[in-house]
């Protein structure tokens, strides 16, 4: 079996196995709507710009928890099952695509809940689903691939997110910055370079990640 | 002796970056110069605040001129030297400027043959009423600047923003500059452990890593000291201090992984590819995404960093000594720690 056909096998798994225990994806559903109606009953009044920076906050804290069982929930026995059929690549890829889906579906679920309740400030929309999209890849490339790391320890829930949070804050920081852009609240001179920007650091991690995943994997 | 040479230079090198960078003066410079906007038409008087200069001495062959960025300039007509630091000068402005806005900047020159030149950059706005570039050129009593004189001794260049803060440039820039290299160092030894299996190599990425921690935040305090006194705040949420704090955070994270392995075999290979992880997510950060926003650093925005008419070549003479310096001191702790590390581990064995 070649990598991409095994990287197909695994996403389907991912889907199928998600699809049955349905409790994790509704989880993550619940725990997003609870936090932005929490935001709202705390806000209130909710103007374009904490609008912006409110909605990664929430799309960060969720993404996150949704990652962090995907190396992190495995069970050992099973990633030596994996280890001895599949090539290391496929697994951190299929999990890769697979987050970036799931974290795109939350996104778009976030930005529903936070647009009915709050209102919907977003003037450009195809910068604003790009943003997303960038997001959700790059949210999903740093959080996969620190699971892996913090999923080797015992303490693993606190690690991912010291490990995590310092990593991932440049990729926010572009974020909140590109959908100002799609929101007004910022000029539209620089969006090409930062959209390059972003896709370069998205990249570089993808680039980092399959480096080193095979020499993490071996135990 | 022969195995110690390099800790020696090290020393040495700092000490001379210490005598040389807090000792040399600073050259003579203008620190303030009121009032800040002159009208044409008008004789006016700028009240001069001189920094290190010896107005007194030689007074009648004190010179000074306004200057445009174009080589037009206007002579003063009086000069009263007050005392040492404060000099009054007088320029007949007339009515019409060679210039084609209303407003200009001028830079304000003074010559003393002590002293030798300073400048104020564009520090004095001169405003007429009507532009006439015709009659300006017929009434502008151009003063050739010529013969200026140079100040023999060594010098720093004379900021009126920075002042003596000038002198950061030789301790927060190169310890910043030691840290990177050694953090590369010890990304390098990752790589390698990672290539190799080899123990000592773990050891090696783990001390150069604590010592570029320990750099960082030497760099961050000195930093913060010299914002006080040039931005106002030892902490300004600029985008640059951010970003140094969020790349600290890193590698303190790595610290918190490695304690959180029991198997050394583990901790080695897991703290390796976290290093290399993080090293690549530190470069963006640290050197693009401040470019991309605005920033009170140095560098940013017009203000002055290492563009070549900002670093003279007697700062250079400080500055690139204390680099290696620093890197060379910083390798001495690493070369510590990695022998402790190693002397722990043998323990363990046994």
């Amino acid at each position: 079996m070649n990598i991409f056909t095994q990287i197909f096998y695994l996403l389907r798994k991912e889907i199928t196995l998600e699809w049955r225990q349905k409790y994790a994806l509704s989880g993550i559903l619940l725990y997003v709507l609870s936090t932005v109606f929490i935001v709202y009953i705390s806000f209130q009044n909710i103007g374009p710009q904490v609008w912006n920076v409110l909605f990664w906050v929430i799309m960060l804290f969720a993404s996150v928890n949704a990652v962090m069982k995907s190396f992190v929930q495995e069970s050992g026995y099973r990633q030596l099952y994996y280890f001895q059929l599949l090539h290391p690549i496929a697994i951190l890829l299929s999990k890769m695509i697979y987050n970036s889906l799931l974290l795109l579906l939350l996104g778009g679920l976030t930005f529903v809940a936070l647009a009915f309740i709050a209102g919907n400030p977003v003037q450009d929309a195809g910068i604003f689903a790009l943003t997303l999209f960038l997001g959700s890849t790059g949210f999903s490339i740093t959080f996969t691939f620190v699971s892996a790391i913090a999923a080797k320890a015992d303490n693993s829930s606190t690690l991912m997110a010291i490990l995590s949070f310092p990593v991932v804050i440049p990729i926010l920081l572009l974020l909140v910055n590109l959908s100002a852009h799609s929101i007004g609240l910022l000029g539209s001179t620089d969006i090409a370079d930062k959209t390059m920007l972003l896709g370069a650091v998205d990249l570089i991690l993808v680039a980092m990640g399959l480096v080193l995943f095979p020499f993490l994997w071996r135990d | 002796m022969k195995k110690y040479w390099w800790k020696i230079l090290g020393v040495l090198i700092l000490l001379y970056t210490f005598f040389m960078g807090l000792l040399t003066p600073l050259k003579t410079g203008i620190s303030e110069a009121s009032p800040m906007s002159l009208h044409a038409g008008r004789s006016e008087t700028v009240t001069v605040v001189g920094y290190n200069s010896f107005f007194t001495k030689e007074k009648e062959k004190l010179r000074a001129w306004l200057k445009l960025p174009n080589g037009k300039a206007l002579a003063a007509k009086r000069i009263d030297v007050v005392d040492d630091r404060v000099a009054k000068l007088t320029f007949d402005l007339p009515s019409y400027l060679p210039i084609d806005t209303k407003v200009k900047d001028f830079t304000l020159l003074i010559d003393s043959p002590v002293d030798g030149a300073s400048v104020l950059p564009g520090g004095i706005a001169v405003t007429q009423d009507t532009v006439n570039l015709a009659l300006a050129d017929a009434l502008w009593p151009n003063a050739e600047i010529s013969q200026l004189h140079e100040k023999e001794t060594i010098t720093f260049p004379f900021r009126n923003i920075l002042g003596e803060t000038i002198r950061n440039t030789y301790y927060h820039v190169p310890l910043w500059m030691a840290m990177f290299i050694i953090l590369t160092g010890g990304m390098v030894f990752s790589v390698i452990y990672l290539i190799k299996n080899d123990a000592d190599a773990d050891r090696k990425a783990m001390a150069l890593s604590n010592v570029g921690l320990l750099l960082g935040i030497l760099g961050i305090i000195t930093g913060a000291i010299w914002a006080k006194y040039t931005w106002g705040k030892f902490w300004s949420w600029d985008v640059k201090q951010n970003m140094t704090a969020i790349a600290l955070l890193i590698y303190g994270a790595y610290f918190v992984l490695r304690a959180s392995f029991e198997d050394p075999e583990k901790k080695a290979r897991v703290g390796a590819v976290f290093n290399i992880f993080a090293y690549a997510s530190l470069v963006p950060l640290l050197y693009i995404i401040p470019k991309l926003t605005d920033s009170l650093h140095p560098g940013a925005g017009g203000n002055i960093a290492f563009g070549s008419e900002d670093l003279d070549s007697t700062m250079r003479m400080v500055f690139y000594p204390a680099i290696i310096g620093w890197t060379l001191i910083g390798l001495w702790i690493g070369q510590i720690i990695l022998r402790t590390t190693r002397l722990r581990d043998r323990l363990m064995e046994v």
